[in-house]
């Protein structure tokens, strides 16, 4: 317990400063929307003139930006993005910072396991997640709300915070297994920052050139996308075998190295 | 009993020497030394006693148990102070002290105040401002506030001034007085030689020598310090036992172990100016040791 209270108290102002960001951009984004929607279909025809790449890399593609799901689909696109960078730097710092703030030498000489210690860490990185979802949930339903004119999107909303949520486990498990691994924290941060661009880099080359959709497996931001979660409202299930897989295994990654590995500061 | 068993201990860092087959005990209610210059795998045999960080080979038990299959069990019962003493930022003196605190059982709360008391430590200044000699004492209120059967003391007194240093050795033998156990590691040889009954000597990550601290300094040595007043050979003072013999003009100075009546005869029917004989400290002796094993 004592662990977690202070995980949550030093990761507090960091996530209040990603709440307030998110809200912020929640709330700018639908004012812009209230703007396209009131050009109509202009604003789609402009969008079409725009090269494929340029479409891809803003999340564009087929969806019709002037209806309010379609609009709230290609933000996710961002909402994603930003998710996965918050869950994979915190799952990466958390576990390895003690050696760069040389606290390691405190902590790991307290009567505990290291597995304790691995295990209140990472639950205060699932709360972190849990309450930047809830408030990206929140704050899209009420800003949503105020500039919706036609059907509510409530329940598809909470449909697409359902698939962010698993994405931000994937990434925070992997971000957790790198610390773990990697025992130098920049090194560490750096690669996790290269994995999630390099994700995100596929994810749209996947939308430019179709024949490399089998590279689908390799990145976490094309496992639901948006527009198949807003027409069927199914997630599929090889896919949300494979996430389960892959937050089980970077789990068991961190566990195993923290349990194995020397703390050197 | 022993406190601590070590059992041929060796690390590695990769290919990098940390220490090599360090073996020693502790008894219980002893205050040992660990001497060596920095490098010579001071550090390494102790972060290994508290797992930290993993041997390659050899094992060492402490309470009589696995150091690191009982690992956290052992812990609950060592108290340890690193020689560079890092806090979470962000937090006063008593949140740390209280949060070190919590992963204890049955602590006396009052021991914060009185501890700190002595070490004259404001429990309310954030880590952030405090100077490096000021987060040392962090690290002893902390060390000892969960009255630990094991102290481990890892070169404890670097950035305390010398009244902090003496208040700080008098807690320590309090706490052993109580009945803690004390491992001392430093290379500054003085301090080790006030406080310590035994001592093991470390270089190049291995034990070279475990000696009783006054049995080295008492029973053995002598420094010699002998102003002549005749002519006599350079060899004339050479025999059996003397060590580091210098001579300077007509100052011959030397260490020697052994029968002293030896000596006064070599010194008989000679004319002297000056004669001079003490114990030699501590550091004189080691300096002839590490001569010697060089």
């Amino acid at each position: 317990m004592n662990i977690l209270k202070r995980e949550l108290n030093s990761n507090l102002k960091s996530l209040m400063i990603w709440s307030g960001s998110m809200i912020f951009l929640i709330y700018a984004g639908m004012l812009k929307y209230s703007g396209f929607a009131k050009a109509g279909t202009s604003v789609n025809e402009l969008f079409n003139q725009f090269p494929p790449a340029v479409r891809s890399m803003f999340g564009l593609g087929e969806l019709d930006i002037t209806s309010i799901l379609g609009f709230y689909a290609v933000f996710y696109l961002y909402f994603m993005v930003l998710a996965g960078v918050h869950a994979i730097m915190l799952g990466t710092v958390i576990i390895s910072k003690e050696e760069r703030d040389k606290t390691a030498d405190f902590l790991f000489v307290k009567p505990v396991r290291r597995s304790k210690i691995v295990s209140s860490k990472l639950l205060a990185t699932l709360l972190n997640i849990i309450v930047f979802n809830l408030v990206t949930l929140l704050a899209s339903i009420i800003f949503v709300n105020m500039y919706n004119t036609g059907q509510p999107i409530t329940d598809k909303i909470l449909e697409l915070m359902l698939s962010l949520f698993i994405i931000q486990l994937i990434f925070a498990a992997i971000g957790a297994g790198i610390g773990a691994v990697i025992n130098d924290v920049k090194r560490a941060a750096s690669i996790s920052t290269a994995i999630l661009l390099s994700t995100f880099i596929i994810s749209v080359a996947i939308d430019l050139y179709k024949k490399i959709d089998f590279l689908i497996y390799l990145t976490p931001f094309k496992y639901f996308p948006a527009a198949d979660i807003i027409k069927t409202s199914t997630y599929s299930p090889s896919f949300l075998l494979l996430s389960f897989i892959l937050i089980i295994s970077f789990i068991a990654i961190t566990y195993l190295f923290m349990e194995k590995r020397d703390i050197n500061i | 009993m022993n406190v601590i068993e070590i059992d041929k201990l060796t690390k590695y860092y990769g290919k990098a020497r940390g220490i090599i087959d360090v073996s020693f005990s502790v008894n219980e209610g002893e205050i040992y030394g660990f001497i060596g210059p920095n490098g010579a795998g001071k550090s390494t045999t102790i972060r290994t006693l508290l797992a930290l960080i993993y041997p390659t080979r050899g094992s060492a038990r402490i309470f009589d148990k696995d150091i690191i299959k009982d690992g956290h069990n052992i812990r609950k019962d060592i108290g340890y102070l690193p020689s560079e003493v890092f806090y979470y930022d962000n937090m006063k003196v008593i949140d740390i002290l209280k949060y070190s605190a919590s992963f204890y059982e049955n602590i006396d709360k009052n021991r914060i105040n009185k501890l700190a008391e002595i070490m004259d430590l404001d429990l309310y200044r954030k880590i952030d401002d405090l100077s490096y000699g000021n987060k040392k004492k962090v690290g002893i209120v902390q060390g000892l506030l969960h009255q630990p059967r094991l102290i481990i003391l890892d070169e404890p007194t670097s950035g305390l001034d010398p009244l902090m240093q003496q208040k700080f050795f008098d807690l320590i033998l309090e706490e052993n007085k109580n009945g803690a156990t004390v491992l001392f590691s430093s290379h500054i040889l003085s301090e080790v030689q006030k406080l310590c009954s035994r001592v093991a000597i470390i270089k190049e990550g291995r034990i070279i020598s475990i000696e009783d601290i006054k049995a080295l300094q008492k029973n053995n040595y002598k420094k010699f310090k002998i102003d002549m007043g005749e002519a006599v050979n350079d060899d004339y003072f050479n025999i059996n036992g003397v060590a580091n013999l210098v001579k300077n003009a007509s100052v011959y100075s030397f260490l020697f172990k052994g029968d002293i009546n030896q000596m006064i005869d070599k010194i008989h029917g000679k004319k002297i100016n000056n004669l001079i004989v003490e114990d030699p400290s501590l550091e004189e002796v080691f300096m002839h040791f590490y001569e010697k094993e060089a």
